[in-house]
């Protein structure tokens, strides 16, 4: 899987690169507007990072030149304006989804992978890893075969922590997943221990192996 | 409270009655002593008594003759004093007119009117340079907030990225994990003051204008639904009375800006097991909750008036709720009774 950062402030780029290049993904770089355009020119990614602020042009400019070209990439906006404008145009402009600075390594990661499995594999959106089986178009989860019944929450916590593999991820980052800005504003993330509790519990007694590990007290990890 | 020229009409009128009362004897004086010389070159021998009716006649007509010239003075100083201060004191005025209704927020300079007295042109001229740096000053601020908050938000992506980033490392120690779990706590926080100022200075600059009729009722009741495992796990009670169809005018962003900040502020900030109530009625929401003493009403509602390192919130929250309700021109106050604080919002339904 081929993804290309487009982002003028390096330190950014290089650890959205480190935390994704553990998975199957092979990320490249762009830090100007033009270096951008040369790539996308001549290059297919499966998803693109997008800052919007770059040096030499607005990012904006670049979606539309993936829309004149008629390219298939995934586009992934993140930026540090947070206006529903921006997110409209963005949106408008064909990209698959918007992303507002800061944000966690965890969450953009969930979203690329989220882009990518629907560009590629449309209504067969199935994902396999031994006895698990995850239908993304349905929203049905098979163990064995057997159906497990998943409430809305806990379907999300699972797909998080399997585009998150082998990730330790924070209690906090698990709760704005679930809860978006309310959960930051109450600056508690109890509720989340209960959903993963009983996400747990399901998937085992179900016959699923124990991939959820609880790591340090209050980090969670996925583990394959 | 008096008015500049009528301090000094005063005070002439003052003068001028008392040297014309002083002025009855002295006349009395004058006239018994004349009057006497007349008589005494005539060899003229008044009896006492007509000379007594003669004195009395005296004094009749020189205090009638002299409150009469004390009225006709008194009148032509009015008059006079009107007509004179309306014509000298009119730049004055005016642009004493204008600063009353100049208004920081506008950004709009008053223009003072030309005037060929010396000193009210000294006057125009230091209070339009006094409101030109106001202006400059103001406007410089709000960029600056802008500007400051807008910049931040990249360096904090940089720091939360390389926490964890950092927390990925195999050979982590627990401890090790719980002071990377602390830093990125403390820096949502200061990602959500970033946030909630970039908030207010948007809102300062005019933005978010669109207005739309919103259902007070039914977003009211999503808010609640939103916030209600908040307070579940907090074992507080949330009791509502909604009535359905309640409507008000504004920017949903903001109105629903207003009801996170009000109930998210309710539960952080009810007692134990306490209990929570919201209450809406046409022109009026009512929420509640209950706490122990009465917060300090005059620095509630100013930004990071309330705010303390033992604090989770961001000391913007009601700040925000204060400055949205003034563009609507709704009412936003705080009580306290029973043991209970009280946050009302009155609007125009």
């Amino acid at each position: 899987m081929k993804i290309l950062i487009i982002e003028d402030e390096e330190t950014l780029a290089q650890s959205i690169g480190a935390y994704l290049s553990d998975e199957s993904y092979l990320c490249e770089y762009a830090a100007t507007f033009k270096a951008a355009m040369d790539k996308i020119d001549v290059f297919e990614y499966d998803c693109i990072v997008l800052d919007l602020m770059l040096p030499g042009g607005d990012g904006m400019k670049i979606l539309s030149a993936l829309k004149q070209q008629n390219k298939q990439d995934g586009v992934i906006i993140v930026s540090a304006r947070n206006s529903l404008e921006d997110k409209i145009e963005g949106l408008q402009l064909g990209a698959d989804d918007y992303l507002t600075k800061p944000f966690h390594l965890s969450e953009l990661a969930a979203r690329i992978y989220s882009i990518i499995r629907r560009k590629q594999f449309g209504s067969a959106n199935i994902i396999e890893q031994h006895e698990l089986t995850i239908n993304l178009q349905a929203k049905t989860v098979l163990i064995n075969e057997q159906p497990v019944t998943l409430t809305r929450k806990e379907f999300n916590l699972l797909l998080y922590f399997i585009s998150n593999k082998n990730k330790v991820i924070s209690k906090s980052a698990l709760a704005e997943h679930l809860s978006g800005e309310v959960a930051d504003m109450m600056d508690n993330y109890d509720f989340v221990y209960v959903h993963i509790k009983n996400l747990k519990k399901k998937l085992q007694e179900a016959g699923g192996g124990n991939y959820l590990k609880t790591l340090y007290g209050s980090g969670y990890k996925w583990e394959v | 409270m008096s008015k500049l020229l009528n301090l000094s009409l005063k005070k002439m009128i003052v003068f001028a009655v008392t040297v014309l009362v002083c002025s009855i004897p002295v006349y009395y004086v004058i006239f018994t002593k004349l009057w006497q010389m007349e008589l005494d070159e005539h060899h003229i021998i008044l009896t006492d008594e007509a000379g007594r009716e003669d004195s009395y006649l005296i004094i009749v007509i020189l205090t009638g003759l002299t409150v009469l010239f004390l009225v006709l003075l008194l009148v032509g100083f009015i008059l006079l004093n009107r007509s004179i201060s309306k014509r000298l004191w009119k730049p004055f005025y005016h642009s004493l007119e204008k600063i009353r209704h100049f208004d920081l927020n506008q950004r709009e300079k008053p223009s003072f009117e030309a005037t060929e007295i010396d000193e009210f042109k000294a006057l125009n001229q230091s209070l339009d340079k006094l409101i030109g740096s106001s202006i400059a000053a103001y406007n410089q601020q709000k960029e600056f907030a802008d500007n400051a908050s807008h910049e931040l938000q990249t360096p904090l992506a940089i720091v939360q990225s390389k926490l964890e980033l950092l927390m990925q490392n195999q050979s982590l120690t627990t401890e090790q994990y719980a002071i990377i779990e602390e830093t990125l706590k403390a820096l949502s926080r200061v990602t959500r003051i970033n946030k909630n100022l970039l908030l207010l200075t948007k809102i300062e600059n005019s933005q978010y204008m669109d207005r739309a009729t919103i259902d007070l009722s039914a977003l009211l009741e999503e808010t609640i639904h939103t916030f209600t495992p908040f307070a579940q796990s907090k074992d507080l009670e949330l009791s509502s009375a909604i009535p359905p169809g309640i409507t008000l005018e504004g920017n949903r962003i903001l109105v629903e800006i207003v009801l996170n900040n009000l109930i998210t502020n309710a539960i952080r900030y009810c007692t134990p097991q306490g209990g929570i109530t919201v209450n809406l009625s046409p022109g009026k929401l009512v929420i509640a909750n209950s706490g122990l003493e009465k917060l300090r009403q005059e620095q509630l509602f100013k930004r990071f008036g309330t705010t303390s390192s033992t604090k989770p919130g961001t000391g913007l929250g009601l700040a925000l709720v204060k400055q949205i309700s003034q563009r609507y021109g709704w009412e936003v106050r705080y009580r306290f009774e029973n043991n209970c604080h009280y946050f009302t919002l009155a609007f125009q339904s």
